[in-house]
């Protein structure tokens, strides 16, 4: 979680920047390497293979072409990109409405209760992650404990199709993500100064005003900063899309994952995997950019 | 064969903690490298007590993720688990060891009608390991029509109520079969054809799973699924209101092999590995915590009535006559994937 405060102070400090010293440089020596070798490497091999050929076998084939590009920007591709940004959309504008709330309760609450508070919000991640998704499985499925619960006690008479539906992905991906909103517009709002809120109120704003022209433009570094990182990490997950979904709507995440297996065809997956790559940097160079022209 | 994606996650880390324990000792090894959830922890750990070898395992949850991995050079494995077209693939590529026979003498257990295949004549390379079918499974409680064929399940009335594997491959072959094509014809004129049959096909299916079918099935969501033979088997233990068919118009039959990689260095611990699991007693084993079709006659003469008539596992001899095996098919599988997820998506 060092990112979202990273995004968040970076705005005001500019003006003491300073070449870092040897010692600054020795201390920072393990994250160089672990970038290098976890990051940096195996990017640039994505964007090696994406520029290859592979064989009958799937292997790959180092001879440069541009055919996998030339074939990602086929139509059908482009519908399956375009329904996983629509999927990470919504997912974000509910993950914002749903965690700004729960933020800004824990950050305004008294201070010895805001690391419980917190805690509750991630001890459910203590679990596994594949183990809460089946969890959802058995509580959506049409002989599941929302169904049983619903008939019950008579409000319905016919169990509903909740799960393998587009509602049950965005379940999903709302439910997983939730935390990475949360937290980091929880750091905003516990730096939130009590006295601009009240001036706000003495200046005659009425709740609606100060909401929106004082505290949101407040803890805007950690909305952007949540949004990113609820953003980002929904439009390629295949895991939840394929359990929950029923794998009837494929999002890119479960086409990448299929040219690496079933379609042996891994500079296609790679080359799909660069492209998302673009789109994540022009979607951080864009937050940044706006940020930027605010200061 | 199958995509096991979440089950081999989850036994991700059970397999390196093996791999780590297993190099402990210099002792004899054997590294295999096979599906989830198909050779059961038990059979593996007898044949280390009896024999004093060091056994690791891997897992895959597709065959294209073990030739990737197999293709790359990386790890030394000295048996892997490919299904039939695989095995075709690797004799071509000259990437498999040929076999010491007089090292595997229960050979001889194999019903002779899995031996000497088109994939590997002469059974130069592989040992079948397991085979199945693909058919499909009703639950008669939701369904009253009497289904027959893979038209008789992808018909309008049944929208919304259809599981099928996730496999672009199987999914494309069924819609061959329905216009008369074989299995491995997958020209460009064929796959047309196939086309034009799944165009309505796709649209009526609720979801794809090669993990675990019978899931939706058995909590309702759906009640029709073209899936694995072994997972349908389950569903007839389970509960009498499924039923099993073998579609009319004929069906995939696969064959797990096992083999030993070109690169194996423990080549004679895995032929005795072979040749273990071929013991009637061992295969027995296998065939009831995995219920598919047992090649090995001899051990399907010690399962139980109940068992042997279990018609997910062992088809009768009218519908096996039916049912094709996959050729490789090459590069052709990105083009067969390209088309059911454009149909996906339409």
């Amino acid at each position: 979680m060092a990112l979202p405060s990273a995004v968040s102070n970076t705005g005001g400090s500019d003006m003491h920047r300073r070449k870092p010293g040897l010692l600054a440089w020795l201390i920072l020596l393990p994250l160089v390497a672990w970038l290098l070798l976890f990051v940096v490497a195996p990017t640039i091999m994505l964007i090696v293979v994406s520029f290859a050929e592979r064989d009958a076998l799937g292997r790959i084939v180092y001879e440069f072409n541009l055919q996998n590009y030339a074939r990602a920007f086929d139509w059908v591709w482009l519908k399956v990109m375009l329904l996983s940004i629509w999927y990470a959309l919504l997912t974000t504008i509910l993950c914002m409405a749903l965690g700004f709330p729960v933020a800004y309760f824990i950050g305004r609450a008294p201070e010895r209760w805001r690391t419980t508070l917190l805690l509750l919000v991630m001890v459910p991640f203590w679990t596994s992650f594949l183990i809460r998704t089946y969890a959802w499985i058995t509580i959506l499925s049409k002989d599941g404990l929302l169904n049983a619960l619903l008939i019950g006690s008579g409000i319905l008479t016919e169990p509903l199709a909740l799960l393998y539906t587009p509602f049950a992905i965005v379940l999903g991906l709302v439910y997983n993500f939730l935390p990475f909103m949360i937290l980091p517009i929880y750091t905003s709002v516990e730096k939130l100064d009590n006295a601009l809120i009240e001036a706000a109120y003495d200046l005659g704003a009425g709740p609606v005003r100060a909401f929106s022209q004082v505290i949101i433009p407040l803890t805007r570094p950690g909305i952007a900063a949540g949004a990113m990182l609820v953003f980002i990490p929904s439009i390629a997950m295949f895991a939840i899309t394929t359990l929950m979904g029923g794998g009837s709507n494929p999002t890119v995440g479960e086409v990448i994952f299929k040219q690496f297996t079933s379609g042996r065809n891994q500079p296609f997956g790679a080359a799909l995997g660069t492209i998302l790559l673009v789109i994540f940097l022009l979607a951080l160079w864009l937050t940044n950019r706006q940020r930027e022209e605010r200061n | 064969m199958k995509t096991k994606t979440t089950k081999t996650i989850l036994s991700a880390a059970a397999a390196a903690a093996l791999a780590f324990t297993a190099t402990a000792q210099a002792a004899e090894k054997l590294n295999i490298y096979c599906w989830s959830e198909y050779i059961p922890q038990d059979v593996i750990d007898d044949f280390s007590k009896e024999t004093g070898i060091k056994v690791s395992v891997e897992n895959y949850a597709s065959n294209e993720e073990m030739l990737a991995k197999l293709g790359a050079g990386g790890g030394s494995f000295d048996i892997i688990q490919p299904s039939e077209y695989v095995v075709e693939a690797l004799v071509k590529e000259k990437l498999l060891r040929p076999l010491d026979k007089k090292a595997i003498p229960n050979l001889k257990n194999i019903d002779p009608k899995f031996l000497n295949m088109s994939f590997d004549p002469g059974n130069k390379y592989s040992v079948p390991f397991m085979a199945g079918t693909v058919g499909i499974a009703i639950n008669t409680e939701l369904v009253k029509d009497d289904i027959k064929s893979f038209s008789d399940v992808f018909k309008p009335a049944n929208k919304g109520k259809i599981v099928v594997l996730d496999d672009a491959r199987e999914i494309v072959s069924w819609a061959l079969l329905s216009k008369g094509i074989p299995v491995n014809d997958v020209s460009d004129k064929n796959l047309e054809k196939a086309k034009g049959v799944l165009a309505d096909w796709i649209p009526l299916i609720k979801v794809y799973d090669s993990d675990s079918p019978k899931t939706a099935l058995l909590n309702g969501d759906v009640a029709i699924g073209v899936v694995w033979g072994g997972e349908g088997a389950i569903l007839l233990n389970e509960n009498k209101k499924f039923r099993w068919v073998i579609p009319a118009e004929g069906t995939h039959l696969f064959i797990d092999s096992l083999a030993i990689p070109k690169t194996a260095k423990n080549f004679a611990n895995a032929e005795k590995f072979m040749n273990y699991i071929l013991q009637p007693e061992v295969s027995k084993k296998i065939s009831e915590a995995f219920p598919y079709l047992n090649p090995n006659m001899e051990a399907v003469k010690l399962l139980t009535e109940e068992q042997r008539n279990n018609s997910a596992s062992f088809p009768s001899a009218k519908d096996l006559a039916k049912m094709e095996i996959f050729n490789d098919i090459g590069e052709r599988g990105s083009v067969i994937e390209e088309i059911v997820t454009s149909l996906k998506v339409e």
